[in-house]
């Protein structure tokens, strides 16, 4: 007897030692940490001006950023020009189409990168801030200046995300959706580039006719795409800036207005008249823009990247044309809204100092140039020229001249990005409508519903 | 000689510690976190939490996507142990007892689905489905019945019963493996005992095989009902992502959405909590009903 309980107490001491060395794998996060926070010591902030020229930095710094449409040698170059600015900065770049999913692990666990570049899936710059994970940047840009000695918070195109007054990012990417056709195409058989809604549809109409193809085509499994391509463009045509704003923010009556009605009336008009891609909800983006490159439709609604995406399976002859969705009524002027990649600093940033630098360093009109060379989009800061520039593609600088004509675009902004909380339900319902499985009232109701529910959860 | 109590114990203690502890970090400790964090309001991105208590569950219960999923998760689990068990038990019957040349050469066939990745499944049958240039509409098309022909993974109504044909193609060959093991386990004098006594091949079939073969198939149907509740995740979300407008999400795949692109990863917990829960339910319900005596004869 004596001998079993002997036995027993040695099984307990094996798991309680068992159960130890599980408690200390667990908590082996903390342990993680340590290594980085001497580092934390070791750098010494310096007491440089934040012009990012003067080489007093040092340490390591840590960039996030997301590799998508816009590839990453914009990147590559900064990184460089920055290293050879300040030698005694070691750069350690976390970069990739996954890098949201991969760093999440270093956010949650309050070890983040110092710089973080928003943009992506699985990034939200909303959540980021609602999280507090970023910096609040309000009095720090106001001392940043540019090389021509003009304030960067004066030469934005478009002003940074307000959150109840407070700056937590840079807006570094101006980019905009728009609908995107071969302009090649349309030369050669006389396609009207359509000018508002009423003639989208006398071009749609003729396409499918002379083509015997369905016009229109966007991502089904992201109706996020046609929502911010042509929907939003169409609600700030009609109804502004502050519908936009309300609508966004999901305000009480906003989905349920006339003027979103009218407009939800227009997509239905679409799809009643058989212009949409019959294929289109199953496509992913890729998909629904292969199938536009491919002829298979002549109009797809994708942001400033699409050229750059899709750079390897281009159509010897393919000519791209970009127009702001033509969602408006006739006599109007175009409606866009821009959509913003941000900058930004991490709150708990090992090296603010040169983090700071660093963003500093990355916003000036001569990397806005290379930037629009790079990656055929604009960079958010005004007074850079591309028109002299041969290395731009021409639907750039074309609907760069057509944004800054306020007779024929104008531009609203959206207060903040929508959460994915509202976006996704109106998204469902939204693809419902363009299936033809609900009509423009239903989904007018779905979405106020689904506003309610947003409001209540936040 | 004779072991001491302690050498034994040590013995024991030698082969069950590790094991433990193995479970205990890769099994007890995600069930118990997710179930912790299933009380949390979390956006899964950063280290702020709130306790909210059983503010997921309420929500859960309101959600009125949640009884879809479940619904779409069970039409996939019942298809799917139909489609796989009848086909399968088809084709181990037909290479085991109809005697067939190439049958070497069918079973590696049949196989085949088995050994690929099911990422690589979703995204073939992507393309076979592709409404203008897929195989499925191609061929409707050829044989005259193009007015059939639809945009099937686009479409609210076909969406989901477009996904059962790639699961049972793909969980085919492996319970054709398992019954065919069961089936040349079986004593030829039965087959041959029954056919003096004049029994058809139905007869036999029915009589003896499916008797003397019920533990493997319950263990398939069993099998099948648990990686369905657990997997269809990953051909939903490979070729549809859940739409169009939740025509096909399952638990899994809403779970993901919730977690990863909604950032409500306490309530992804909470889903996580309701699947395992739904499981056990439905393993321990079928485990009453396919109780049988074990057969022998």
């Amino acid at each position: 007897m004596k001998q079993l309980q002997k036995g027993r107490g040695w099984l307990l001491f094996a798991l309680l030692l068992a159960f130890a060395i599980f408690i200390s794998a667990c908590s082996s996060d903390d342990g993680n940490t340590d290594p980085d926070s001497t580092s934390d010591g070791a750098e010494k902030p310096s007491d440089s001006t934040s012009d990012g020229t003067d080489g007093g930095i040092s340490g390591d710094l840590e960039i996030q950023y997301f590799v998508g449409g816009y590839g990453d040698s914009w990147w590559k170059e900064v990184i460089a020009d920055f290293k050879e600015a300040n030698p005694n900065v070691n750069i350690i770049e976390h970069a990739g189409p996954n890098i949201n999913e991969e760093m999440r692990s270093r956010w949650v666990s309050n070890n983040p990168p110092d710089v973080v570049y928003i943009d992506g899936a699985g990034s939200s710059e909303t959540q980021m801030v609602e999280d507090g994970q970023l910096m609040n940047l309000t009095d720090w840009v106001k001392e940043i200046e540019l090389d021509g000695g003009d304030k960067l918070i004066d030469s934005f195109i478009v002003a940074p995300a307000s959150y109840d007054g407070d700056i937590y990012s840079l807006p570094l990417v101006f980019d905009t959706w728009g609908t995107w056709y071969d302009r090649a195409l349309f030369n050669e058989k006389g396609y009207e580039v359509p000018t508002d809604f009423d003639s989208f549809m006398s071009s749609m109409e003729k396409i499918k006719e002379e083509e015997g193809i369905d016009p229109l085509v966007t991502s089904g499994q992201h109706p996020y795409y046609f929502m911010r391509g042509m929907l939003y463009p169409a609600f700030a045509a009609a109804g502004g800036e502050e519908l936009l704003g309300d609508l966004i923010s999901g305000a009480e009556g906003a989905w349920s207005s006339d003027i979103v009605l009218e407009t939800m009336k227009k997509v239905e008009k679409i799809q009643k008249a058989g212009l949409f891609d019959s294929g289109l909800g199953a496509l992913n983006h890729t998909q629904s823009q292969m199938n536009f490159l491919l002829h298979k439709n002549a109009f797809v609604p994708v942001g400033f990247w699409l050229p750059n995406e899709m750079a390897n399976d281009i159509p010897e002859g393919f000519d791209f044309g970009f127009i702001p969705s033509p969602m408006q009524d006739a006599g109007e002027p175009f409606a866009i809204v821009p959509d913003l990649r941000p900058l930004a600093i991490a709150e708990n940033a090992k090296n603010p100092e040169a983090a700071k630098a660093f963003v500093a360093f990355a916003f000036t009109r001569e990397y806005a140039m290379s930037f629009s060379e790079h990656t055929g989009a604009i960079m958010n800061i005004n007074g850079v020229d591309l028109t002299e520039n041969e290395k731009v593609p021409s639907y750039l600088t074309e609907a760069n001249a057509m944004i800054n004509d306020p007779e024929q675009v104008q531009i609203y902004e959206k207060p903040y990005p929508m959460s994915a909380d509202l976006e996704t339900p109106l998204g469902n319902a939204l693809m419902s409508l363009m299936l033809g499985n609900m009509t423009a009232e239903k989904f007018v109701e779905e979405a106020e519903k689904a506003a309610a529910e947003y409001r209540s959860g936040l | 000689m004779v072991q001491s109590k302690k050498q034994k114990y040590l013995f024991l203690a030698f082969c069950l510690v590790p094991t433990f502890i193995l479970f205990a970090i890769f099994t007890l400790y995600p069930l118990f976190s997710g179930l912790y964090y299933s009380f949390f309001d979390w956006s899964g991105s950063s280290s702020n939490k709130t306790f909210i208590g059983f503010g997921n569950y309420i929500k859960l219960f309101h959600d009125a996507i949640i009884p879809n999923t479940i619904i779409h998760d069970y039409f996939l689990v019942v298809t799917k142990v139909i489609g796989i068990m009848v086909l399968a038990m088809f084709f181990a019957v037909a290479l085991t007892q109809l005697k067939i040349k190439e049958a070497p050469f069918y079973r590696v066939v049949f196989f085949f689905p088995n050994i690929m990745s099911v990422v690589v499944i979703g995204i073939l049958w992507t393309f076979i489905y592709n409404p203008s240039i897929g195989l499925v509409n191609s061929g409707l098309e050829f044989i005259g019945l193009e007015s059939l022909a639809k945009p099937w993974l686009g479409d609210e109504t076909w969406a989901l019963p477009s996904l059962v044909l790639p699961s049972v193609w793909a969980g085919i060959g492996l319970f054709m493996l398992m019954l065919i093991g069961g089936i040349s386990n079986i004593d030829k004098s039965y087959y041959e005992a029954a056919e003096i006594d004049g029994a058809t091949q139905w007869q036999q079939f029915w009589r003896v095989t499916v008797p003397l073969l019920w533990p493997q198939i319950k263990i398939a149907i069993l099998y099948i009902v648990i990686t369905t509740l657990n997997g269809s995740f990953v051909i939903v979300q490979v070729m549809t992502g859940g739409g169009p407008n939740n025509a096909t999400h399952v638990m899994g795949s809403y779970l993901y959405q919730q977690a990863f692109v909604q950032f409500n990863f306490g309530y992804g917990a909470t889903i996580g909590v309701m699947i395992l829960v739904l499981s056990l339910l439905t393993v321990l319900i079928l485990q009453f009903f396919m109780r049988r005596e074990k057969v022998d004869y």
